[in-house]
């Protein structure tokens, strides 16, 4: 077994290079609440050739989605298909269905059993309910890092879009049954965490070495897995990966989100227009409760021009920003396209919204929830 | 001495209220005991405690007191099945053809080779194949019971579930189509021979499809609530087996045709998932402390020894057999086949109704019919429960506080 410090060699990898890691709800179809197949589901998969991987998660009603790494967005949104597919071919076997967003409406999280492996147990163990409330569902993006430096620059940088991410992607707008109000109730089961939060300011890659060789003195983080912020360096992989998106209800919105965050990082690593500066983590938990609540409609502090503005309208600023690089990755038209969603005011969370209210049980948004995510995009 | 008017004349005149309250608090009084102090299935508790209490016991309770309450059976497995039908989605077939296969080959399994059995035994072919058409049925009740007491979940209780509603349906569908053969070998007219099983057959599939309709409905006007659903839902269900029982058509086969439609025709999805809850657990424990009296432990004769064994014995190796060979195919973990096939252990408490009713039609026919079916029924109703609760919780299936 390798030492956490051998875990913490950043394993440079291409610049810009990108994947996701999306986490799925299981819904047995009788009565829509969660089932708890994820074994059998992991075991059929397992015998398909796919590419990527899929992957147990923390109870018995999730599975996780991995890409692999790609250049550019459409390849990966081609290879997300394809697992989909996949997926919702072999859970059908098992007369399972799929769905995404950042929270089933109303499963009630005591029922929960965790999957039994090493590490999950290890978790319940350590965070007892906590654990079994974590049954909620996010996209994570990796954005590839030649250097630790990069990563943790990155890292700093991209805070400042962390209510970005959230609004765009928010689609956890019920839980336990009720409306939260909020556009996603998700991150809040996120930060009942000790280790939640984001990471501390260090210059460097060095500098954060040593943040995390005091924290294990203590004896308070074990590795790398123990931070649950919202955007973290994942040296293993060399990556950044910014985890403070719910599972879009679609592939499609998935790699939409991944398409923006490739052409931010690409913007911030070439032109450097910004430095890294505390003030970013000083309005950080207002902003982000802002866009958790209201979502693109939500205000948010920007901490470079020390401006108050809409949550929807930075993204649509900060898109036409990036278009040039969107474009030269390859993915302009995918950030046009989150874009003009931004404008018409949609979101995952209003589209739930509108389903509860023309249908009115939740049973039924779970219901189309799982027939939007089994749908080809 | 002065007569005190207001005071109740002995002996005392109990209601069947009283019967039924009393009935319940026994069995669940045995069925926790036994839980606690034995790890036994609470089932297996309200049947001993039937038993115990049953003319051919204390005689706590009566033949008659039996034949009085046999509302509150049909009842109760109006109840059952109509959950069992409801759970069957006929997607689930439709997606995973190698399921449809395994729950075909063992209901034709079952059948064949417990009819090949007793035909060796030299039972009359209609009586052999009107045991093997009951033999085929795994007892949705107590399956129903032990997933609910476990509250296991999970693709074996799933399947478990699957198999039974199929099995099920196939026994009633067979038992209705050998009447004729009965009735004539009873010298029956042709007429009768000929229109009754289309009338049960028929009769029952519309009277449930036609409350389906209307439960469909009215749940629409109703809309999502999950109170007034419930008791829609429940007032359905009283209705229609009240319905099937005046119209003298098969309790079961209206009700789950109810299930099975108002699961796979609610286009509009009018109907919520609701939950029996608590309620029904009461119709669960007088269904079985009821069964557990009217088993018939007389049945058991030397010369029925041989051919109860043997139907036993093939009716579990049949099923087997079935899913081992398309239990893997239908996608089911490798361990899966065995787990289920223990499951399906319960012979329908049913039978026991099955077998009244041709009793009623036919009383010396009943009689051979039953020392088979009702000494397997003994078996069965007690080993059952075991097999079942045991299988789910070696899946994994059973909830932990289960």
């Amino acid at each position: 077994m390798s030492s956490p410090m051998d875990e913490l060699s950043f394993a440079a990898s291409a610049a810009l290079s990108v994947g996701i890691e999306l986490e799925l709800q299981l819904v047995r179809p009788h009565d829509l609440d969660l089932s708890r197949d994820a074994a059998d589901l992991l075991r059929r998969l397992e015998k398909r050739k796919l590419p990527g991987a899929v992957k147990p998660e923390i109870t018995e009603s999730m599975i996780e989605l991995n890409s692999s790494v790609h250049t550019g967005c459409l390849a990966l949104l081609e290879e997300l298909e394809t697992l989909r597919k996949a997926v919702v071919h072999e859970a059908g076997v098992l007369n399972v269905r799929i769905a995404g967003g950042g929270s089933h409406p109303f499963h009630d999280w005591a029922d929960r059993r965790i999957y039994p492996n090493e590490r999950f147990m290890h978790v319940v163990e350590r965070y007892g309910y906590l654990a079994k409330q974590f049954t909620v569902f996010g996209q994570h993006i990796h954005i590839g890092c030649p250097s630790g430096d990069q990563a943790v620059f990155l890292t700093h940088l991209l805070t400042r879009y962390v209510p970005h991410f959230i609004a765009l992607s928010a689609a956890s707008p019920f839980y336990q049954g009720e409306d939260t109000s909020f556009q996603s109730s998700r991150l809040t089961a996120v930060s009942a965490f000790p280790l939640s939060g984001h990471m501390p300011f260090v210059a460097d890659w060095s500098e954060f070495l040593e943040y995390f060789a005091r924290m294990q003195g203590f004896g308070i983080a074990a590795s790398m897995k123990d931070f649950y912020w919202d955007i973290r360096p994942k040296p293993e992989y060399g990556t950044i990966e910014i985890r403070v998106c719910d599972t879009p209800l679609t592939v499609r919105r998935a790699g939409l989100l991944a398409a923006y965050a490739q052409a931010l990082a690409a913007w911030h690593l070439e032109e450097r227009p910004l430095q890294p500066s505390r003030t970013t983590y000083l309005v950080n938990s207002h902003n982000r409760f802002e866009a958790c609540r209201y979502g693109l409609r939500g205000t948010m502090i920007d901490p470079y021009a020390s401006l108050k503005k809409a949550i929807g309208e930075d993204i649509l600023e900060t898109a036409a920003r990036i278009a040039p690089y969107a474009a030269r990755l390859g993915c302009g038209g995918l950030l046009e396209e989150l874009a003009a969603g931004v404008r018409a005011g949609e979101s995952d969370a209003a589209w739930l919204r509108r389903r509860h209210a023309a249908r009115g049980s939740l049973a039924d948004v779970v219901r189309d929830a799982c027939s939007r995510w089994e749908q080809s995009m | 001495m002065m007569e005190v008017e207001f005071l109740p004349r002995l002996p005392l005149a109990f209601s069947q209220a009283a019967l039924f309250g009393a009935l319940v608090l026994v069995g669940l009084a045995a069925g926790e005991a036994l839980r606690r102090y034995a790890a036994l299935p609470r089932i297996t508790g309200y049947v001993l405690a039937g038993a115990a209490l049953g003319p051919q016991a204390l005689g706590l309770i009566s033949d008659n007191m039996l034949f009085d309450l046999r509302t509150l059976v049909d009842l109760s497995v109006g109840l059952i099945v109509f959950e069992l039908g409801f759970r069957l989605d006929l997607k689930w077939l439709r997606l995973n053809r190698w399921l449809l296969a395994a729950a075909i080959a063992e209901a034709l399994l079952s059948f064949a080779t417990i009819f090949a059995v007793l035909i060796g035994f030299d039972f009359r072919p209609v009586l052999a194949a009107m045991a093997a058409a009951i033999g085929t049925a795994t007892s949705p009740a107590v399956v129903i019971l032990v997933v609910h007491d476990l509250r296991a979940q999970g693709q074996i209780t799933e399947r478990l579930l699957l198999f039974t509603a199929v099995n099920s349906v196939f026994a009633y569908v067979l038992l209705t189509l050998l009447l004729p053969f009965l009735h004539l070998e009873q010298q029956a007219s042709w007429l009768q021979a000929v229109l009754h099983p289309l009338y049960l057959l028929w009769g029952s599939l519309v009277a449930g499809w036609l409350a389906c309709i209307l439960m469909l409905r009215l749940a629409a006007w109703l809309g999502k609530s999950e109170e007034r659903q419930f008791i829609l839902m429940v007032s359905m269900v009283v209705v229609s087996v009240g319905v099937a029982h005046a119209l003298k058509l098969s309790v079961s086969l209206a009700l789950i045709t109810l299930g099975v439609a108002a699961r796979n025709l609610d286009r509009g999805y009018a109907v919520l998932p609701v939950h029996f809850g608590h309620g029904s657990q009461l119709f669960f424990v007088i269904l079985f402390v009821l069964v557990g009296a009217s088993l018939e432990f007389s049945a058991f004769t030397v010369a029925a020894a041989a051919p109860v064994a043997a139907f036993v014995l093939v009716r579990f190796l049949s099923k087997g057999v079935a899913l081992y060979a398309f239990g893997p195919l239908s996608g089911i973990r490798p361990s899966g086949a065995g787990l289920i096939t223990l499951a399906l252990v319960p012979l329908s408490g049913s039978a026991v109704v099955m077998v009244r009713d041709t009793t009623s039609l036919y009383p010396s026919f009943g009689r051979e019919l039953a020392a088979v079916v009702l000494s397997a029924v003994v078996i069965l109703e007690l080993v059952g429960p075991l097999a079942t609760q045991f299988a789910l919780r070696r899946a994994g299936e059973a909830h932990p506080d289960g």
